[in-house]
């Protein structure tokens, strides 16, 4: 359980530590990978927390959900369409209910836990 | 948790994290909001304003710097070498000339050629009094068939063939060319040779002497050899102004 949340320290501390920054016109990409990215990891929780978890899944849809949300930005650009935006929205309903979902799900388990 | 998808969920966090550094460390660039109020702002002018004067009095004592030393050049002795040395360069007909002057050439006049004749040639004699005439009348640097002439040039019939400066003269046509002091003085120059004899004295010889007209830019190449002085040497001070 530790593991994961020491290795976003780690990785936010390495980020921070190499002094990385990457062109202010490049940003919008990496906020919209960054969003995919969370998405898949809440994702990957919920179903970690349901049972239904699978690995290949999981990994795989990790990097296709930020390829595609990157291409999907670098389309909308060139299209002078703002499509990053349906990005955004699926990113964010999604991430909503997977939260929603773990948050019901921890709740039953801890009711289960203190009444037993 | 199995032991391998902790371990995939770890790495993807550390991805994550990674990147929201990078983001944020991105985005974070103006961070430093200006809340100076006027008077802060006015010393801060006033700061830059004195390290402005600061640098420009600097600048201005290095440009005096330059200029001093500039002028200590010009004056100094080596320049003066320098530009006697250059002034002699040119007078001797070391360097290329460019002013302007006129053409001569010099070509066989075969209307006049009789058949069975040997083909005609220039002689030094006839050679040297054009020269001649060329030099009284304001001619100020000459090249024969591209051959400066200058003071220690020799014309002269060695087997035969005309040399100048030991370059054959036996290809017509040969062409002369003369650059006069200015426009005015080639105009003078070029009148004068038209009606100077000297190109009846070269019709005897089967030659005909064409002036073209004077133009502006005349080049005239540097004389090419070394020139070697023989019997001159350097006076020497402590005997000199003996009397």
């Amino acid at each position: 359980m530790w593991l994961p949340i020491m290795g976003l320290i780690i990785g936010v501390i390495i980020g921070l530590l190499t002094d990385i920054t990457i062109p202010e016109e490049y940003s919008n990409y990496l906020s919209i990978a960054i969003l995919a990215a969370l998405d898949t990891l809440f994702g990957g929780i919920r179903a970690q927390l349901q049972n239904i978890y699978d690995e290949k899944v999981f990994v795989s849809g990790f990097f296709f959900n930020i390829v595609l949300a990157a291409s999907l930005a670098f389309l909308g650009v060139h299209l002078g369409v703002d499509l990053y935006l349906a990005a955004v929205f699926a990113f964010g309903v999604r991430l909503f209910q997977n939260i929603a979902v773990i948050r019901r799900i921890l709740l039953t388990k801890w009711s289960t836990t203190s009444e037993k | 948790m199995g032991r391998p998808t902790n371990l995939s969920f770890s790495i993807i966090a550390a991805i994550i994290g990674l990147m929201v550094a990078i983001q944020f460390q991105t985005v974070r660039e103006p961070e430093v909001r200006d809340t100076r109020d006027t008077w802060q702002l006015r010393e801060d002018l006033m700061k830059e304003k004195e390290l402005q004067s600061k640098l420009l009095l600097e600048i201005r004592s290095n440009e005096e710097k330059v200029a001093k030393y500039e002028t200590e050049r010009q004056q100094s002795k080596e320049e003066v070498l320098r530009e006697t040395l250059t002034e002699l360069k040119d007078e001797a007909g070391l360097t290329e000339v460019t002013g302007p002057g006129l053409t001569l050439s010099i070509a066989p006049a075969f209307n006049l050629v009789v058949d069975g004749d040997n083909p005609p040639s220039i002689s030094p004699d006839m050679l040297k009094r054009l020269l001649n005439e060329l030099n009284m009348y304001g001619a100020q640097h000459v090249s024969i068939d591209d051959e400066r002439v200058i003071n220690t040039t020799v014309i002269r019939d060695i087997n035969r063939v005309t040399k100048i400066n030991g370059h054959s003269l036996n290809r017509f046509p040969i062409e002369i060319k003369v650059i006069a002091e200015n426009a005015e003085a080639a105009e003078k120059l070029y009148n004068r040779m038209k009606v100077s004899t000297v190109a009846e004295d070269f019709f005897i010889d089967n030659l005909e002497v064409k002036v073209n007209r004077p133009e502006n830019e005349l080049i005239i190449p540097a004389y090419q050899d070394t020139i070697r002085i023989r019997y001159m040497e350097p006076v020497k001070k402590d005997k000199g102004g003996g009397s």
